[in-house]
């Protein structure tokens, strides 16, 4: 239920982040939803239900987006490892302090791809702007705080939904004790 | 005995009458003969009645007058909320069909120009529109609403009215991949109009080309039109690319800066036209 749910909600924000986002070809300060998403995935989802919602989510990315094939799940699973593992290791555990760090990974991660494929296939990217990025990077921060209660709830919905249904089950199966 | 005194009184009294009530009639006959046989002049007795009564008429008129007006507004500022909300109603479906108009005209224009591109060429085309856009910013790519059970694959070229918009990168049944020619990854052959020399134009991912190897010997001015070359295949030779906005030329190197600006606004693209191949360019 979780992951079914988490994909469809991954699913609809690429769409929004394609259509109503991006209002010209050449538009560059449509917000990066699916990174809030990966985010939230590696802040309060188990590593394998994460990475179940984080493959197929990145390949249709990848299929959206560019024409590298494999960039997409790179960033994704970059960043998915790099906030996993700042979440564990990060003496402070209050989500408050989870949304600067999603923006200082993003610009992090963005990087290293960027120099990683500027390196391998070089003038097929458009040069780095980090005015551009910073922004980019901004725009998550400010969206991470809404999206994280929205998927707070869609969590705490399928969760609870799953209880209640486990709580069927066991009461189907006690009654003729 | 009294009733003998009242009698007399009465028999006394009655002549009185008659001739107070002849009187009157009398002079009311007299008033009605000066009325209608008269001169008909107003005289001063009539003159001062009309100045002392005059006043009073006008003062009463004018504030029976003013409390009919306040009247008149009262009951007209409450039927004015209803008409005011009529109104706005109106003025707003007004609006609605105002910009569905200028929609409709935009639309037209477009389209028209794509009817134009397409009997004029005499190239068969496939008409698409842009359904999602590249959300990367080191790419630049749309996906359109036409694939390969519409004869769309890999390779063909993709056009508007004014030029060359890009080509197909990746297709499904449905749906296309189309790499804008302004992406760094893209590069056309193209020639300069009117010198005829060939030059490859590269995408730098904003709204402008980068022209490359055009030899520093040869005669580029700004407002240059560049075609594309048909070398290949791939593009018709002769549609339009771009105009030439800025020539540099370096005292290192053999070649020129050129920058073109692009025929196609690439900021407000929504219709295409694919050219349909018998054996588009796959790589």
């Amino acid at each position: 239920m979780l992951i079914i749910g988490f994909l469809l909600v991954g699913l609809l924000l690429i769409v929004l982040q394609t259509t109503v986002f991006m209002l010209t070809p050449t538009w560059s300060v449509a917000p990066d939803f699916y990174y809030v998403l990966v985010a939230y995935l590696a802040y309060r989802v188990d590593l394998v239900r994460g990475l179940v919602i984080l493959l197929p989510l990145s390949c249709v990315l990848d299929v959206f987006s560019g024409t590298i094939i494999g960039m997409y799940p790179a960033i994704c699973f970059s960043c998915y490892f790099l906030l996993k593992f700042i979440s564990v290791k990060l003496p402070v555990r209050e989500s408050l302090y989870h949304v600067p760090l999603i923006a200082v990974s993003y610009l992090v991660v963005y990087r290293i791809v960027f120099l990683v494929l500027d390196f391998f296939q070089p003038d097929t990217l458009i040069s780095w702007s980090w005015p551009i990025m910073l922004l980019r990077a901004g725009l998550v921060m400010l969206f991470a705080f809404p999206l994280f209660r929205f998927f707070e709830f869609l969590s705490s919905h399928s969760r609870g939904r799953l209880s209640s249904l486990k709580i069927l089950r066991s009461r189907s199966g006690n009654q003729f004790r | 005995m009294r009733k003998k005194s009242s009698r007399q009184r009465g028999s006394r009294s009655r002549p009185f009458r008659l001739a107070l009530i002849s009187g009157v009639l009398l002079t009311v006959g007299l008033i009605l003969l000066v009325f209608v046989f008269g001169h008909q002049e107003v005289g001063p007795m009539h003159k001062l009645l009309f100045e002392t009564v005059g006043p009073l008429q006008k003062m009463i008129s004018r504030t029976t007058g003013s409390f009919h007006s306040l009247q008149k507004d009262y009951l007209g500022l409450l039927s004015v909320r209803d008409e005011k909300e009529h109104l706005w109603k109106e003025l707003q479906e007004c609006r609605a069909a105002a910009y569905k108009n200028r929609e409709a005209m935009a639309t037209n224009a477009r389209l028209r120009k794509l009817l134009e591109f397409k009997e004029s060429s005499g190239v068969p085309t496939v008409a698409a529109r842009i359904i999602g856009k590249d959300p990367s910013l080191w790419f630049r790519s749309v996906v359109i609403d036409r694939g390969s059970s519409n004869g769309i694959v890999k390779g063909m070229p993709v056009v508007t009215g004014d030029g060359i918009v890009g080509q197909v990168y990746s297709s499904s049944p449905h749906y296309a991949k189309v790499l804008l020619s302004i992406a760094p990854s893209s590069a056309l052959d193209v020639l300069l109009q009117k010198s005829r020399v060939r030059g490859i134009l590269k995408g730098t991912g904003k709204n402008i080309y980068r022209l490359e190897y055009i030899l520093k010997t040869v005669e580029v001015s700004e407002g240059d039109h560049v075609v594309t070359a048909g070398y290949g295949g791939l593009f018709p030779t002769g549609l339009p690319v771009g105009v030439i906005t800025k020539v540099k030329k370096q005292h290192r190197g053999m070649f020129l800066e050129i920058e073109v600006t692009p025929a196609v606004d690439f900021e407000t693209l929504e219709d295409l036209l694919v050219i349909e191949q018998e054996k588009p360019v796959v790589e």
